[in-house]
């Protein structure tokens, strides 16, 4: 699927605030667009090098946002750093995965 | 955008502080590895260790400082494992946690440094030292442990808990990441299941940005107590509720950790059964577990407070003024004669007395820290040389200005490496000269005659005056062919570009390191002088004043000029005497006192004071090391508050004096330096017919035999 934006490279507590009206616009245009195809908002997710709890929160803030009204968030190609952070704080929905992950020390 | 600003500003203005501080743990963390070496099996010391590594970690994670953290993880492992017995201290891996503490070092002074980059090797070695531990487990300590393990498991064994933490709204505006903090916690052991409660976390619309709203529960599987992981969220305790439940069914095992828990100071923690054994051992408010703080041990709880330096300097330039300008009012009052308001004045002077006594104690600091400092000297040093070397201190408690501290630091380190060097010999060496093969090196400090005398002795071949002498006669520092008395050969160790090491070390023996120590010494109002037998070992003695700044002096006149004496130096005073002395066999003026013969100073010939020598005057009896002397003075004026301000460029070279002061009446007194003025009194040659006198001032007595 063809990621409709692309995330910012640092999604950390210093960016989220100057994102988050970035973020309504997406998921807004998501949720008055009747298409069926635009039932999920893909986001491109390989350029996040530098990721937090207050990132990853706004991530599932949003994809909240868009279960609400039937929409999901997908984030395409995450980064090993999204992707890390997202599994050690239990975030895994955000990365389309049941499963978690044993991380071991 | 303001308030990431903020933050940064709040990260910029803290991690200095952060870096102070995780600087004293990482100096506690290598006395503590050299004490450990003495005492390999002292269970405290390693507990200790363990904390001091776990705090710096602890306060490296708040700060984001992964590199710090995930470093000063590998430490940590392996000092758990050192703790539990798994591994025993040798000293090949002394040294590796003595370096891994200097990379720690390096990294925390670096914090902001990317370029920086951890040896690999060092990790490496430090994970096989863990590993070795590990794979150790059939050692006597485990199976000892696993026999009791049905009365009371031991301390190493992995539970299980789980744990759920409840952030509160505020956690990021206070600086704190859950993110880096779960990742910390992971290092405890394995995590896993870890859930985040997503549904708590509000749609866009009514999200703000700043606010957090994540609640993340998981499992762990670790060895840590439950004071361990409390401990790790020690950073988060006012941010987050935190319940901790043992996924076990030992309910003795949980007990052990109740009583713990108990045993440091918190409140008996509830315990109720849960469902398939699973017992809730904690379920805390932070404020709960803000009273446990203090149990568990900072460095920094001993009801100090920081102040910066400047600060103090500025109350005590603020006190020397004041000192002055107390001493003005009380001449004041005591030329108006009224008894009401001198003594009105003399109560200000003794409470301004008090002050001084006090502000000055702030700034002194046990000379102690330094000296455990050349502990890792020494012993690197001295295996470098293949040396065996033993270090004693002795009077660490003495306290000494804090400015002087520091400046005296550099001076010591090249002391005690030169000694190390050049001084104590190898064990077959010693073996060979008849002496125990362990060398001896000890730094002692001790309070003298307002000073403070510190001493490095050591137990080697001491200065080796041939090689000395032959060294002064090729490098022209003497004559070829003169031989200098005694005291002066080993005193030109001290000339500048002197060098007796037969080859150059990366140690010393560039002959770069003596005339600085000297000069650094001199900088410092201080005097350095050596001693040493040969085959006996060598001691080198520096005396330095208590402080820069105040002094309690003893005020004298002669003629019209003012002069003061560290009070702690007077002995005694012979007062109105006839001025006649007489003149020993070298030509020196001499006082009978009780039968003795005291050596007098001049005070008017030394100086070329233009006034006339009263027929009556007055011997002070000075103490300088273990000489007495005399100066003969017309009026003694007794105690007065010295605040001492340094020479100008005219009187620097002024032999005897080591600064000047302020009295109240605006005139300019000398300030004695009882030490030289004391050596002046033993060469009387240097004050000789020959010197100018120019009318009507003081002629600088030039330093014509250094």
């Amino acid at each position: 699927m063809q990621a409709a934006h692309a995330l910012p490279s640092e999604l950390t507590i210093y960016t989220v605030s100057e994102f988050y009206p970035q973020c309504l616009n997406w998921v807004n245009e998501r949720t008055t667009d009747e298409v069926d195809e635009s039932a999920v908002l893909c986001l491109d997710a390989q350029g996040v090098s530098d990721v937090d709890a207050a990132g990853v929160q706004l991530l599932l803030s949003m994809s909240n946002s868009l279960e609400k009204v039937n929409r999901q968030l997908l984030l395409s190609n995450p980064s090993q750093a999204l992707s890390d952070a997202c599994h050690a704080m239990g975030a895994t929905c955000l990365m389309g995965a049941t499963d978690v992950e044993v991380l071991k020390s | 955008m303001s308030e990431a600003n903020a933050d940064d500003d709040i990260v910029n203005e803290m991690l200095p502080a952060f870096i102070e501080e995780a600087n004293e743990q990482i100096e506690a963390l290598e006395q503590l590895l050299l004490e450990l070496e003495a005492a390999p099996d002292d269970r405290k010391l390693l507990d200790t260790l363990f904390r001091c590594a776990h705090t710096v970690k602890g306060s490296a994670g708040v700060f984001g400082l992964d590199r710090v953290v995930s470093f000063t993880h590998h430490v940590e492992a392996l000092l758990d494992r050192l703790r539990e017995g798994f591994v025993s201290l040798s000293p090949a891996l002394s040294t590796l946690l003595l370096q891994s503490n200097d990379v720690i070092r390096t990294l925390v002074n670096n914090a902001l440094d990317d370029q920086y980059q951890v040896p690999e090797e060092l990790v490496l070695r430090l994970k096989q030292a863990t590993q070795a531990g590990s794979s150790a487990k059939e050692s006597p300590v485990e199976a000892v442990a696993q026999n009791q393990a049905t009365v009371l498991p031991a301390p190493t064994d992995e539970r299980r808990w789980k744990i759920s933490v409840n952030f509160g709204v505020d956690t990021f505006r206070h600086g704190i990441d859950p993110l880096t903090l779960l990742n910390y916690v992971r290092a405890l052991g394995s995590m896993s299941d870890v859930v985040c409660e997503t549904q708590q976390v509000p749609s866009l619309d009514a999200f703000e940005a700043e606010n957090c709203y994540l609640n993340v529960e998981f499992c762990l599987h670790t060895k840590a107590t439950l004071d361990d992981i409390e401990q790790a969220f020690k950073f988060a305790r006012e941010d987050c509720e935190l319940s901790i439940t043992a996924l076990d069914d030992n309910t003795q095992n949980i007990e052990a950790s109740t009583d713990a828990a108990s045993a440091s100071g918190e409140s008996p923690l509830p315990i109720t059964s849960g469902d398939a054994g699973a017992v809730a051992v904690a379920t805390q408010k932070p404020q709960r577990q803000r009273a446990a703080g203090p149990a568990s041990g900072g460095s920094d709880e001993g009801g100090f407070i920081r102040v910066q330096a400047d600060r103090l300097d500025e109350v005590i330039n603020l006190l020397g003024e004041l000192v002055i300008a107390g001493a003005g009012a009380s001449m004041l009052a005591r030329q108006t004669q009224q008894r009401t308001l001198v003594e009105a004045n003399q109560q200000v002077a003794r409470l301004i007395e008090g002050i001084r006594n006090s502000t000055l104690k702030l700034r002194m600091v046990p000379i102690g820290d330094t000296f455990a400092r050349f502990r890792r000297v020494v012993r690197d040093t001295a295996t470098e040389l293949g040396k065996d070397v033993m270090l004693e201190i002795k009077g660490g408690e003495t306290e000494l200005d804090k400015a002087m501290i520091e400046r005296i630091a550099d001076p010591l380190m090249h002391l005690v490496r030169n000694a190390l060097d050049h001084g104590l010999e190898t064990p077959e060496q010693r073996s060979a000269a008849g002496k125990c093969a362990q060398g001896k090196l000890t730094l002692s400090a001790c309070h003298e005659g307002g000073n403070v005398l510190i001493r490095i002795i050591d137990d080697g071949r001491g200065v080796q005056r041939d090689k000395v002498l032959q060294r002064a006669w090729d490098r022209g520092l003497v004559d070829q062919g003169v031989v200098p008395p005694e005291t002066e050969i080993l005193n030109l160790i001290f000339a500048p570009g002197f060098s007796t090491a037969e080859k150059v070390t990366n140690l010393s023996g560039r002959g770069v390191g003596m005339d600085v120590v000297r000069s650094n010494v001199e900088a410092l109002r201080g005097t350095v002088s050596i001693s040493s037998n040969a085959g006996q070992g060598s001691c080198i003695e520096i005396r330095l004043p208590l402080t820069l700044a105040i002094i309690d002096g003893f005020l004298v006149g002669v003629g019209p000029s003012k002069f003061i004496l560290p009070l702690e130096s007077v002995v005694e005073v012979i007062a109105n005497r006839t001025s006649q002395t007489t003149v020993d066999e070298h030509g020196r003026s001499c006082v009978e006192l009780r039968g003795q013969v005291l050596p007098v100073v001049n005070l008017r010939t030394l100086y070329a004071l233009d006034s006339p020598q009263p027929e009556l005057s007055s011997v002070v009896v000075v103490r300088s090391g273990m000489r007495h002397y005399g100066l003969m003075v017309d009026t003694l004026l007794g105690q007065h508050q010295t605040v001492i301000k340094p020479l100008g460029m005219l009187l620097r070279s002024l032999r005897g004096v080591s600064g000047s002061s302020i009295l109240g009446t605006g005139e300019v007194a000398l300030i004695f330096d009882t030490t030289s003025l004391g050596q002046l009194v033993v060469q009387p040659r240097v004050v000789t017919s020959q010197t100018k006198r120019s009318e009507g001032s003081m002629s600088p007595i030039v330093n014509s035999h250094l």
